[in-house]
């Protein structure tokens, strides 16, 4: 009873600070599984898998239902990160977990150095747009592939470059069992001119069918384990809510400071496991 | 195009589908997140431990399991409503997009469903 309770309460810090911080509950569900409950590697990647699409639907919802996220645009590059996931998932079955271990240590080295940068900060704030963000089509102009995945006030370009990354972030969710949202926000926020709001509302989005398309796979190589995913993915789901409601009166610097130093000296235990 | 009612309508009714499967996701969640707390609730009832190793998922027998309160058969209904939640929003998706006469993102839809059916089959293939 206790460990179920524990991993409740686990799951419930990770979906928190996820929330709070703008990432999915992912990149810290996976080494709380592994580090604090001795999981391996893989199947606590497919009990995040399993977290990433509850956090993802429930805010997708909210955020759909809002008409923030742009679901054409999502739904396009989600043919490619289904399409990554696919290949990932495959892969992973395939990788020693020391090698897994050694990417997540790498990614998870990657994340603080972004944070530490003050780049998790900055998300919330709406940048000025780019040269291409306020290139409107004129009303009776045709409508080409790109004015149709373009919303109101912005127009996406470069979607060529959104293709090939959104696969990356398909076979590196598949992978590591995160949400990808480190990968595809930056994309069609920096390359695409997506605004950041719809950015990330997109994204959250897109992480839903990106982590199903792998979860379904790990589900049917007996990777996920129900006693450990049920309540892992409760405690997430809990730790997000309050999270959610909690964004305005956490003061996000200490917090942001406080994550980068979980996250190296999560990625350090890691890789001495690797050596190990 | 013409500004007529054409693309006013058009625009309402993709409002109204978003709406619908923002809505959907949200209801699938919450009945996720029930049939996840029943099996979790019935987990510590009988005693089991999480880290004692569950059972895989077998659909022939789910049903006789639900029956007799058996706290896996809950825990895997609510993760494959977890899982079916963002499938079933690119199947909404599909639907709605092909009422507004969009054709190209009704194909795009059936890729993403497509790329998860081979998904399925070739992991059953390996498995099987």
């Amino acid at each position: 009873m206790l460990v179920g309770l524990l991993m409740i309460a686990a799951g419930a810090a990770a979906g928190a600070f996820g929330s709070l911080l703008g990432l999915g509950g992912g990149v810290l569900i996976v080494p709380l599984l592994t580090l604090g409950f001795g999981l391996p590697l893989r199947e606590a990647v497919g009990v995040s898998l399993i977290c990433v699409i509850m956090t993802s639907s429930a805010s997708a919802g909210v955020y759909l239902e809002r008409h923030i996220a742009n679901l054409r645009l999502g739904m396009t590059l989600e043919l490619f990160t289904a399409t990554g996931a696919l290949l990932g998932g495959s892969i992973a079955f395939l990788l020693s977990d020391q090698l897994l271990s050694f990417l997540f240590a790498a990614l998870l080295l990657f994340v603080a150095a972004s944070m530490a940068r003050g780049r998790g900060a900055e998300l919330e704030v709406e940048p000025e747009p780019d040269r291409h963000a306020l290139v409107v089509p004129e009303p009776g102009a045709p409508q080409t592939a790109l004015d149709r995945l373009s919303g109101d006030g912005y127009r996406v370009h470069s979607l060529g470059f959104g293709v090939i990354g959104a696969t990356g972030a398909g076979i590196t969710s598949a992978l590591l069992g995160i949400g990808g949202g480190v990968v595809k926000v930056p994309l069609m926020h920096l390359a695409m001119g997506v605004p950041l709001r719809v950015a990330t509302a997109t994204s959250n989005m897109m992480i839903g069918i990106t982590a199903a398309a792998s979860a379904v796979i790990y589900i049917i190589h007996g990777g996920i384990d129900p006693y450990v995913a049920g309540p892992t993915a409760i405690g997430v789901f809990l730790g997000a809510t309050a999270g959610s409601r909690l964004g305005d009166r956490v003061e996000l610097r200490y917090l942001r400071l406080l994550f980068v130093v979980v996250l190296v000296i999560t990625a350090l235990q890691l890789l001495l496991r690797v050596v190990g | 195009m013409s500004a007529g009612a054409g693309p006013v309508a058009a625009e309402g009714r993709s409002v109204a589908a978003e709406r619908l499967i923002g809505r959907l996701l949200i209801a699938v969640t919450y009945v996720a997140v029930g049939l996840l707390s029943v099996g979790v609730v019935l987990m510590i009832a009988d005693g089991i431990s999480p880290l004692s190793g569950g059972p895989g998922l077998d659909f022939a027998t789910l049903g006789a399991q639900l029956r007799a309160l058996e706290p896996a058969a809950f825990l895997w209904l609510g993760l494959l409503a977890v899982v079916a939640a963002p499938i079933g929003r690119v199947i909404v998706a599909a639907v709605a997009f092909a009422r507004q006469g969009d054709w190209l993102m009704v194909a795009i839809s059936l890729g993403i469903l497509a790329v998860i059916a081979v998904g399925v089959g070739s992991a059953l293939t390996v498995t099987v």
